[in-house]
C-alpha cells in the first residue's frame, strides 16, 4: 500500500484520532503544570 | 560578538545554504525547480514546513512576549493540530492527486478561471507585502542591539535567499531548511541550559520555577473566555484552528512544501508531525522566556531592553528619578525572590516589587516616547540576553538560527509568491505555449524580482513603522475570504463557479466592515470572512438552481 499509514495506526483516521489524542493529553498536562506553579 | 561568534555563525549559515544547494543540483525543468519532481521524504518536508512557520520574530518575540506575560501564547497552537488533520485528511488528497503546481490552479479545475485569478490575486497582494516586513522586523532589532547598519541585514538576507532559491529552487529551500531547523533547536537548547546554568550558584532549578510561578509566567492555560484576548483556551481551539486551516491549507508558501511529496501518505505525515511537534515546541520557546525571566530576576537588566529607547528616555531630566526608584524596586525583588524558597509566605512581597518594577518600566517607556510613539519593548529582551550574558561561540550560534530563520520564511516566500507568478498569471493569462525551459527561467526570474521587491518594501517599512502594522491587517483580511472558497471547493460539489467569485467578494466586504464597524479582535475575521463566503455561495447556489443544494 503505497499510501498507507504507518503500521502502528493501521488506518489513517485512527492516526488522526491520536493527534487529537495527543493534544488533549498536552491540555491535561499543561493545566496540571499551570495548577502546581502559577501564582 | 567575538570572533569566534563570526566563526559559528559563517559555518553554520554557510552549512544551511551549500547542502541545500547539493541535495537541488540539477534543478533543471520547471518540475523540478518548483516541486522537486515530486520526490520529498515525509521529514524534510516536516522540518520545512516548520522552519518556514518559525520566522526571526517569532524567535525573539516569543521568549519576550513569555518574559513580560508568561507562557498563556502557548495556547494559540492548540488550533494546529485539529487545522492538521483536517488539511491531512481533506486537503492533501485532493491537491496531489490533481497534479497542480498551485492551490489557486486547483480552483480552475473546481470553479472557473476568473476564480482562479481573484484569488492569485490576492495572495500576490498580501504575500507580497508581508515578504518585505519578514526582512524589516528582524533588521530592526538586530540593528538596535548589534549596531549593524539595517540595510546590511535586509539586503543580506535578501542576497543569499536569491542565490540559493533561484540556482536550486524547493529542493535546495526544503533541504536548508530541514539544516536550519536542526540549528535552530540546538540555539534553543542552548539558550534553555544557559538561562538556567547561568543562575546564581545558590538557586536552584526548583528555585527558579518558584520564582517564575511567584511571578504568574508560567500560565499556559487560561479557561476564561474572552473574544478580545486570543490567548486563553477557546480562542486558540477555534480561531486558532480558523488561522491555521488557512495558512496550511490555502497559503501557497505553506502547501508548496507538501506539494512536493512523493505520495500521499509522505505528505500526511509531514503535517502531521507538526501537528504532534508544535505545541511542545513553542512551549519549550515560552519556557526560555521564563528563565529568561528568573535570570533578570538576579541579574539587574536594563531599565528598558530597546537601547534606541533608553539612551532616549535618559536625556530626560525625570529620568534620574525613575531610575532610582527601578534600581529600589529591583533589589526588593531580588531580596523576596532569594526569600521565596525558604519562606514561601513572602509570594506577596515578591509580587508588590514586581509591580513596582513594571511601573518604573513603565515610567522610562512614556520618558522614551515622547508622548508620540509608544516603545516596543518585548522583542528586544531574548536578544539582550544572548548578546550581553550567553558564552563566547553560543551568541554566534544563536544569531546564525535567527538569520536562518529569517531566511527559511524569506526563501518560501519569495519561491511561492514565484510560482503563483509564473503558473496562475504569466503561464494562464500571457504565453502558453512556451517549452518548459522558457517557464524555468521565467521562474527564476520571478524568483529574482519578488526577492528584490521584498528587500525594496523592507527599507520603505523600516521607515514608517505604522506599515507594519497596516501589511499584518492586510495578511488578515484575505485569509477569511481564501478559507471560504477553499472550504466551497472542497465540501459543496454543486457550488459553481459565478457563486464562489461572488462569495469571495462578498466575504471580504463582510470582513472590511467587521474593521470598519466593530472592535473584533483579528484573529475572529477568518471566521467571519470563511462564514459569509460558504453561506454566500450555498445561497446563490439554491436561488440558481433550487435543486441543487
Amino acid at each position: 500500500m503505497h499510501d498507507a499509514p504507518p503500521p502502528l495506526f493501521r488506518t489513517w483516521p485512527r492516526m488522526y484520532a491520536a493527534v487529537v489524542a495527543w493534544l488533549v493529553l498536552m491540555i491535561v498536562l499543561f493545566d496540571l503544570f499551570t495548577r502546581s506553579f502559577n501564582r | 560578538m567575538r570572533a569566534i561568534d563570526w566563526l559559528v555563525m559563517a559555518c553554520a549559515l554557510s552549512g544551511v545554504i551549500l547542502y541545500g544547494l547539493w541535495r537541488a543540483r540539477g534543478s533543471n525543468t520547471t518540475e523540478k525547480f518548483l516541486l522537486a519532481n515530486k520526490t520529498m521524504p515525509w521529514y524534510a518536508m516536516a522540518l520545512s514546513i516548520m522552519a518556514t512557520q518559525a520566522s526571526a520574530v517569532t524567535f525573539i518575540s516569543t521568549t519576550g512576549q513569555s518574559y513580560v506575560d508568561g507562557m498563556r501564547f502557548v495556547q494559540f497552537y492548540f488550533g494546529l493540530p485539529l487545522a492538521m488533520v483536517v488539511v491531512a485528511a481533506v486537503v492533501v488528497p485532493r491537491f496531489l492527486s490533481s497534479g497542480v503546481y498551485t492551490a489557486y490552479e486547483y480552483l480552475e479545475r473546481r470553479f472557473d478561471a476568473k476564480t482562479r485569478s481573484l484569488v492569485s490575486a490576492l495572495f500576490l497582494l498580501s504575500r507580497g507585502l508581508a515578504a518585505g516586513v519578514t526582512l524589516a522586523a528582524p533588521a530592526v532589532v538586530m540593528t538596535a542591539i548589534l549596531g549593524w547598519p539595517e540595510e546590511w541585514t535586509t539586503i543580506g538576507v535578501g542576497m543569499v535567499v536569491i542565490a540559493y532559491t533561484v540556482t536550486g529552487g524547493i529542493s535546495a529551500i526544503t533541504w536548508a531548511d530541514f539544516v536550519q531547523m536542526l540549528i535552530m533547536t540546538a540555539g534553543l537548547a542552548a539558550a534553555l541550559l544557559s538561562a538556567v546554568l547561568l543562575l546564581p550558584r545558590d538557586v536552584s532549578f526548583s528555585d527558579a520555577i518558584a520564582v517564575a510561578g511567584a511571578a504568574g509566567r508560567l500560565n499556559p492555560i487560561t479557561w476564561q473566555f474572552n473574544p478580545n484576548d486570543q490567548f486563553n483556551i477557546w480562542s486558540g481551539l477555534l480561531g486558532g484552528m480558523f488561522l491555521m486551516l488557512a495558512y496550511f491549507g490555502c497559503d501557497q508558501s505553506q502547501v508548496q512544501r507538501y506539494l512536493t511529496g512523493k505520495s500521499i501518505a509522505q505528505s500526511r505525515l509531514s503535517l502531521l508531525f507538526n501537528a504532534v511537534a508544535k505545541v511542545p515546541m513553542q512551549f519549550s520557546i515560552l519556557f526560555i522566556g521564563a528563565m529568561v525571566f528568573v535570570f533578570f530576576t538576579f541579574e539587574k537588566p536594563p531599565v528598558l531592553f530597546n537601547p534606541v529607547a533608553l539612551a532616549r528616555a535618559e536625556k530626560k531630566t525625570e529620568f534620574a528619578g525613575v531610575r532610582a526608584a527601578y534600581d529600589k524596586a529591583f533589589a526588593a525583588r531580588r531580596a523576596a525572590a532569594l526569600a521565596l524558597s525558604d519562606a514561601p509566605d513572602t509570594v506577596q512581597a515578591f509580587k508588590s516589587a514586581q509591580k513596582d518594577l513594571d511601573a518604573t518600566r513603565r515610567q522610562a517607556a512614556t520618558l522614551a516616547s515622547d508622548g508620540v510613539k509608544p516603545v516596543v519593548d518585548t522583542n528586544f529582551i531574548f536578544l539582550t540576553f544572548v548578546t550581553r550574558h550567553l558564552p563566547a561561540g553560543l551568541v554566534g550560534l544563536l544569531l546564525a538560527a535567527i538569520f536562518g530563520a529569517a531566511m527559511s520564511v524569506s526563501s518560501a516566500e519569495v519561491n511561492s509568491l514565484a510560482t503563483v507568478t509564473v503558473i496562475d498569471v504569466y503561464k494562464r493569462h500571457w504565453n502558453r505555449d512556451g517549452d518548459d525551459r522558457h517557464y524555468l527561467r521565467a521562474s527564476q526570474w520571478a524568483t529574482v524580482f519578488w526577492a528584490l521587491f521584498a528587500v525594496g518594501t523592507a527599507q520603505l517599512v523600516k521607515n514608517l513603522g505604522s506599515l507594519v502594522v497596516v501589511v499584518n491587517l492586510l495578511g488578515s483580511f484575505f485569509y477569511g475570504g481564501l478559507l471560504g472558497v477553499f472550504a466551497l471547493a472542497f465540501f459543496f460539489p454543486r457550488v459553481k463557479g459565478t457563486a464562489a467569485f461572488t462569495a469571495v467578494l462578498c466575504g471580504e466586504a463582510a470582513i472590511f466592515a467587521a474593521w470598519k464597524f466593530t472592535s473584533m479582535a483579528f484573529l475572529w475575521y477568518n471566521v467571519v470572512g470563511c462564514a459569509v463566503v460558504v453561506a454566500v455561495g450555498l445561497g446563490m447556489s439554491a436561488l440558481r438552481d433550487p435543486d441543487s443544494t
